[in-house]
């Protein structure tokens, strides 16, 4: 008797467990299971590219420092957003984002479209002491970018590691991944040639840090934020933007 | 995929609301359920009593 | 704490251990050159260090085994004490962190010690560190004393203790060396995640045969809000988290998710994190260390019924109205904002069922802090939570969303709502816990709620304004229709809220010291101790030996 009033005890805990998680799924599966198809609702895009090696190995050092606890990359479809920082951000232009980087806070500007609006000098200066270029800055210093060189061996598996979660790399690009790296941010050697053929015209080979002996962290993310808002022209073309494209090539 | 994004839309979101709706019902049920009323009040108390290090088990 | 296992589970515990140095080796050399390897030898210290505490006791005498049928709470007093310990580091990490924003130089130059590093490193240590070692020990405090059965196993509440302690170093180290999703409180990359999956299922388990163990034939309410944590932590954690490592040997991952996906899971993951985290679990501290102290049975129970399902029914919806105006369909946006605002109802029945509870006892919150505390969270819930919903609403979130005000609204309710209800929570358990007739101090509880309501309020006060401010200067327009502002005007006007916010993190940060202090001392001297003021010989000490902190 007493065996089967526990039994009931322990079913009425294991049901309860049960409500609980009903209860509390309903919400996530609503607004979430949509978004699978979320693709059909958005204009599919010719011209959208992906990130090169550099800028993925600058992104995950973008990521790694925590920047998006301070920039966002969402330009709100509110008119002084899109007038400080330019038309507002579509869905598609984070669709090969693993993981998305909208932020949440802007202790500093947002970075959607902050690709080509600044040098590449301007840039290195600002990372090594933000305080050197705009007194009033609080942003850190991150003067040990250009003192670590850049890891570039593995990129092949960080390509792979993005394809299996769904970007559309070839296997040229992953077997050539090393490569690409060096050649981007070495414009003067035979590896540059790769990279805007495998990427696209628009791809910036530069000597991003000034120096073209090496390739350190500094290349990687100046790389990736000179790239910002520049995968596609799609924002410029659907939108009353009231600006242009930054010209890649300036 | 077969169904398009509208369709699961419209699901998601009249499913939604019918499951609202029932749960909210279920759990109005249970918590005025007249015999429920006596457990409840002696749950509340009970954990009032005290009788601390003296587990059943 | 090895002296209460028979030989059996001293076994056990000790393959356990194995087990996981040897995990910890295969880590280290999977992982040569990459963080992973140095994760891997702080898995194999921490396993080795706990091991030799089983191994220094694995042949003394066995533990009578009547004194079963008693409650277990050696590991919620070890619980305790990690708790303090990471409330201390988190806050500290936090103060600093808040310190850079008005002088960026005290990174002192160097990588780990940045600011995008740390953030993440006081969120942690906060959130999980403090608010999950509070969750787990009250918990097996609640569910001991409702269910009226002692936990229903030796090993499990250790291993959920220590395991979870295991992620929280992991994460925290992480960050310093440089390792992060980036998912913002879901940070810890994929290694450390499926970790915690193991923790959270034997923490599940282990709290459903507690349950079921039970006398009563109602489980009490404040069971609900811990099984309601445990179990959609749980889902949260699983689907914000699947990722793909770069090989075994990588700690990087990339998240399967991808752009407006990822945005809605995170935010839906993030958003319940406050629910259901920082919510539910506390929420249910609230149900029953009030009547506690109070000495009076809550108001309506059921009103705290249909609370609580209103809160784990309508949170799961909210998510999204973190993504006002962005590329997430208008649909679910306006979804999110009016399930954020129906949360209102079962919010502020829970914060009126509380205050209800306490009327006709207003005396004894005036004269003890404790209950104090305990009132003064449930002030600030029922404020944040009206603030939450204020701010869900799509305009108002067009001004408040990405400025100081979110960071403000997040510390009303960390602030004044989860840390209030821990201290008075952990000032009615500790004195219980220990056999002592009441905290060593009653005065340092005094000192304790004025640093930190005075912390609490500068904090918010100083984030209210920075961030009403900073959204007002961004969308002011000059009579000929441009910007008036440059986005560096708006940095400029915030100094003197970022030097305010600091101090008032600093007072609350002393009033955490002081907690420990007085915790510590209240389990130090045994109230004979006190009136002879002769100290207790270290064999004394109640805390049991070797309780391994946090690494920091």
């Amino acid at each position: 008797m007493r065996e089967l009033f526990h039994r009931k005890l322990e079913r009425t805990s294991i049901g309860f467990a049960i409500a609980i998680i009903a209860a509390a799924s309903v919400g996530g599966i609503v607004e979430i299971a949509p978004l699978f198809t979320i693709d059909e609702t958005v204009e599919t895009v010719d011209d959208m590219r992906l990130y090169t090696p550099l800028e993925l190995a600058g992104r995950d050092i973008y990521v790694r420092e925590g920047c998006y606890a301070c920039h966002s990359q969402m330009i709100r479809t509110l008119r002084d957003e899109v007038e400080r920082y330019g038309p507002y951000s579509l869905a598609v232009e984070s669709k090969y984002d693993h993981p998305m980087l909208w932020g949440s806070k802007r202790t500093g500007p947002d970075l959607a479209r902050v690709g080509g609006k600044y040098s590449d000098f301007w840039h290195v200066a600002h990372l090594t002491n933000p305080r050197d270029v705009v007194p009033e800055s609080n942003m850190p210093a991150y003067r040990w970018l250009a003192r670590n060189t850049l890891k570039m061996d593995d990129l092949g598996l960080h390509l792979a590691a993005q394809r299996a979660v769904g970007v559309p790399y070839t296997d040229e690009m992953i077997e050539n991944a090393s490569r690409d790296a060096f050649g981007q941010a070495s414009p003067d050697t035979e590896f540059a040639a790769g990279v805007t053929e495998r990427y696209g015209e628009e791809t910036q080979v530069s000597a991003f840090d000034g120096v073209t002996t090496r390739v350190t962290e500094m290349d990687a993310l100046v790389a990736y934020l000179q790239v910002l808002g520049r995968l596609t022209k799609a924002p410029y073309q659907n939108t009353a933007a009231p600006e242009q494209a930054p010209d890649p090539n300036n | 995929m077969d169904v398009d994004h509208d369709t699961l839309v419209s699901v998601s979101k009249s499913w939604g609301l019918f499951y609202l709706i029932a749960f909210s019902i279920g759990v109005l049920i249970y918590t005025f359920w007249p015999s429920n009323r006596k457990r409840f009040d002696k749950a509340k108390k009970n954990i009032l009593r005290d009788e601390d290090d003296k587990p059943w088990k | 704490m090895v002296k209460q296992l028979t030989s059996g589970e001293r076994q056990f515990a000790a393959v356990i251990l194995v087990v996981l140095a040897v995990l910890g080796i295969a880590m280290a050399a999977a992982g040569r050159a990459d963080p992973l390897g140095v994760h891997g030898l702080i898995v194999l210290l921490y396993s080795g260090a706990l091991l030799y505490v089983v191994l220094s006791s694995f042949y003394e005498r066995e533990p009578d085994l009547s004194l079963r049928t008693r409650y277990y709470d050696d590991p919620i007093k070890v619980g305790i004490a990690l708790t303090m310990a990471w409330a201390v580091f988190g806050m500290f990490i936090g103060v600093w962190v808040a310190a850079q924003l008005a002088w960026p130089n005290l990174a002192f130059d160097a990588a780990w010690s940045s600011f995008g590093r740390l953030r993440p490193a006081h969120t942690t240590g906060v959130i999980f560190g403090f608010g999950g070692n509070a969750l787990i020990a009250t918990s097996f405090h609640v569910v001991q004393r409702t269910s009226r059965a002692r936990l229903a196993g030796q090993i499990s509440p250790w291993f959920v203790l220590f395991g979870f302690n295991l992620f929280c170093i992991l994460a925290v180290t992480g960050y310093f060396m440089g390792l992060t999703q980036s998912k913002e409180y879901a940070e810890p990359e994929w290694y450390a995640d499926l970790w915690l999956v193991v923790v959270w299922v034997v923490y599940f388990i282990l709290y459903i045969r507690t349950l079921a163990r039970r006398r009563e034939p109602h489980i009490y309410v404040a069971n609900w809000y811990y099984l309601a944590f445990i179990l959609v932590v749980a889902m949260l954690h699983i689907v914000n988290n699947i990722a793909v490592p770069v090989s075994l040997g990588h700690a990087k991952s990339y998240t399967v998710w991808a752009g407006v996906q990822d945005a809605m899971v995170q935010w839906w993951y993030g958003h319940n994190a406050v629910a259901f985290f920082l919510t539910a679990g506390f929420l249910a501290m609230l149900y029953y260390y009030l009547p506690i102290r109070a000495g009076r049975p809550i108001f309506s129970y059921r009103l705290s019924i249909l609370s609580f399902w209103g809160i784990t029914f309508f949170y799961m919806w909210a998510g999204s109205h973190h993504l006002h105006y962005t590329a997430l369909p208008h649909w679910v946006q306006n979804l999110g904002m009016t399930f954020s605002i129906m949360l209102l109802v079962p919010s502020w029945a829970s914060a009126g069922n509380a205050l209800l509870t306490l009327n006709g006892a207003w005396h004894k919150v005036r004269d003890d802090a404790t209950l104090r505390f305990i009132m003064v969270a449930v002030i600030f819930y029922g404020l944040s939570t009206f603030e939450g919903s204020f701010m869900a609403i799509r305009p108002v979130n067009s001004l408040s969303h990405y400025t100081d005000w979110t960071v403000g609204h997040v510390h009303a309710g960390a602030l004044g709502w989860v840390a209030m209800i821990t201290f008075g929570s952990l000032y009615t358990l500790v004195p219980t816990l220990w056999k002592r007739e009441r905290m060593y101090s009653a005065m340092l509880v005094e000192v304790h709620f004025w640093l930190a309501l005075a912390g609490t309020l500068i904090y918010v006060f100083a984030m209210w304004n920075s961030g009403i401010i900073q959204g007002l200067m961004w969308r002011t327009y000059t009579q000929e229709d441009t910007l008036a502002y440059s986005f560096l005007d708006s940095l400029v006007a915030m100094y003197p809220y970022y030097i305010a916010r600091a101090f008032g993190g600093l007072l609350f940060l002393l009033g955490a010291i002081v907690a420990s202090y007085n915790i510590w001392m209240t389990v130090r001297y045994s109230p004979e101790a006190l009136t002879d003021r002769a100290p207790a010989g270290p064999d004394q000490g109640p805390l049991p030996e070797n309780v391994t902190a946090p690494a920091e």
